[in-house]
């Protein structure tokens, strides 16, 4: 039995006619922004809608797993530009030829070792995890060896019952590895470019060196876990859509646009409202926190034709998947490439993929969770070369 | 084929002949410096933004709907202003020459 499913939309009804759902996370009421005219405003408005709240940017909360600011998120401009800019250079990376062509490397031996055992495998555990955490490694910029500590931690870092005890893994792991920067010659990788920064004449505290560190292994993990796992899900599904990615290259960008929209692998993230304010006619009392529901905004009937269908060719597609504003993901260049990518190496190496079976959760709760598409999915990859 | 011009945000000129494509698709064939194009020309970020000058306009046309929306929020856009990826280097553009804004 093949089940697929990944676009879906708890929040078609609520968006259209109220433009907000008042969620509670652990107890604390958030109003839920659904609607992208509202959302996009709201992240222009750093001051009315701002960040500068340590733990408090992901909803519900991150004060047990974490003891300072993730950077450069939990800022605002002005601030935010400065901390930002040391390390966006480095993010910027993965647009460039060579880091396409060594993801392309890396995704292919992934694939190439996946096809030599010719069994079935657990799609998000033995690929997608193991493919997210190398080519991490390339945006650091350290030894591809660092893998494998990081494929260790699992899936889901700061959430999931060993979430604090994973927390203090992380952290133990940063701060090895900001202490051996600081003791080293400046080098180009990420911890030694924050290490050897300056920020308006000072380096930066080991505290601001932690939280840099923090949002990179936080911020990248489970979302391309849970794009790249869509991907492989939907072509076992659409076997001719394999076929037109061969015969159409420049379908890749495309449909990797795509993906971030109906997947939305940050579904919604925080702001806290020190004035107040009214959206969509509601009103949001001083020092409340609200949500902004990347995930319900792309699939905005006014704005996306068949929001629930998936177009791997859809143009225009003004998904805000990856934020929108000052704050729009600084991993977005890495996810692009790396999804882009994905759809070239399939389609060109594969003849099909054989779907197995899959687990999903689609429990909406209170909260109209939108969970990831899968939570574990078995296929065999079959290679367009077997005898 | 038509040519096009880009000035980069430091002032230098780059000029392509026989161009083929979208204003952001020529700019990242030929590394301009300004156009990043992240979301790939599928109008969901603005990091092909140009400016065109007032004799081209007319020519060039005005902003798609998907397009002004996002220029709406891009504090330093005008009626000058278009993202590259809605802008098809037609014949009759040849000689187009655009500014293009630091990222």
């Amino acid at each position: 039995m093949t089940k697929y499913s990944c676009p879906y939309d708890p929040f078609t009804s609520v968006r259209k006619e109220q433009g907000i759902h008042l969620g509670t996370f652990n107890g604390e009421k958030i109003p839920m922004i659904l609607r992208p005219k509202d959302i996009k405003a709201a992240a222009m408005d750093t001051e009315t809608f701002s960040s500068d709240t340590p733990y408090r940017v992901p909803i519900p909360s991150e004060e047990e797993v974490r003891k300072y600011r993730q950077l450069p998120i939990e800022t605002n401009p002005p601030e935010h530009t400065d901390y930002r800019n040391l390390i966006e250079p480095l993010f910027r990376r993965p647009a460039k030829r060579e880091f396409i062509a060594r993801i392309e490397a890396l995704i292919t031996d992934q694939l190439n070792a996946a096809l030599a055992a010719g069994e079935a495998i657990e799609v998000v555990s033995e690929f997608s995890l193991p493919l997210q955490c190398k080519a991490l490694t390339l945006l650091l910029n350290v030894p591809m060896s660092e893998s494998e500590r990081w494929l260790r931690w699992g899936m889901n870092v700061f959430t999931g019952e060993n979430r604090v005890e994973k927390g203090s893994q992380l952290e133990q792991y940063l701060d090895e590895k900001f202490t051996q920067a600081l003791a080293d010659e400046p080098g180009d990788d990420f911890f030694s470019i924050l290490a050897h920064a300056e920020l308006k004449g000072r380096r930066l505290t080991k505290d601001e060196m932690m939280g840099y560190g923090n949002l990179a292994f936080a911020g990248g993990r489970d979302t391309v876990i849970n794009m790249v796992t869509a991907v492989v899900g939907y072509l076992a599904e659409h076997p001719d859509d394999l076929v037109r990615l061969r015969e159409t290259p420049k379908l890749a960008n495309t449909a990797a646009e795509e993906f971030a929209r109906v997947v939305s692998p940050v579904g919604h993230i925080g702001r806290t409202c020190p004035a107040g304010a009214t959206v969509a006619g509601h009103t949001i009392e001083p020092g409340q926190r609200v949500a902004l529901t990347w995930g319900a905004a792309n699939f905005d009937e006014s704005v996306f034709e068949d929001p629930e269908k998936i177009r791997l060719d859809r143009k225009p597609n003004p998904h805000i998947a990856y934020g929108f504003g000052a704050h729009t993901c600084i991993g977005a260049t890495h996810a692009r490439t790396i999804i882009r990518t994905l759809f070239k190496v399939l389609s060109e190496h594969l003849e099909r993929i054989e779907f197995i079976e899959c687990t999903q959760n689609r429990e909406a709760g209170p909260n109209l969770d939108r969970h990831a598409p899968y939570d574990t999915l078995t296929v065999r990859f079959m290679s367009r070369n077997q005898p | 084929m038509p040519t096009v011009t880009y000035i980069e945000p430091d002032g230098n000129r780059i000029t392509i002949e026989h161009a083929e494509g979208t204003l952001m698709e020529i700019a990242l064939d030929n590394d301009v410096d300004g156009i990043e194009g992240s979301c790939g020309g599928v109008c969901s970020c603005s990091t092909c933004h140009v400016r065109i000058p007032q004799e081209w306009r007319e020519k060039v046309g005005k902003t798609n709907p998907a397009e002004q929306d996002l220029l709406d929020f891009k504090v330093d856009a005008d009626e000058s202003s278009r993202l590259g990826c809605q802008v098809e280097l037609t014949p009759e553009l040849d000689g187009l020459v655009v500014q293009v804004e630091k990222l």
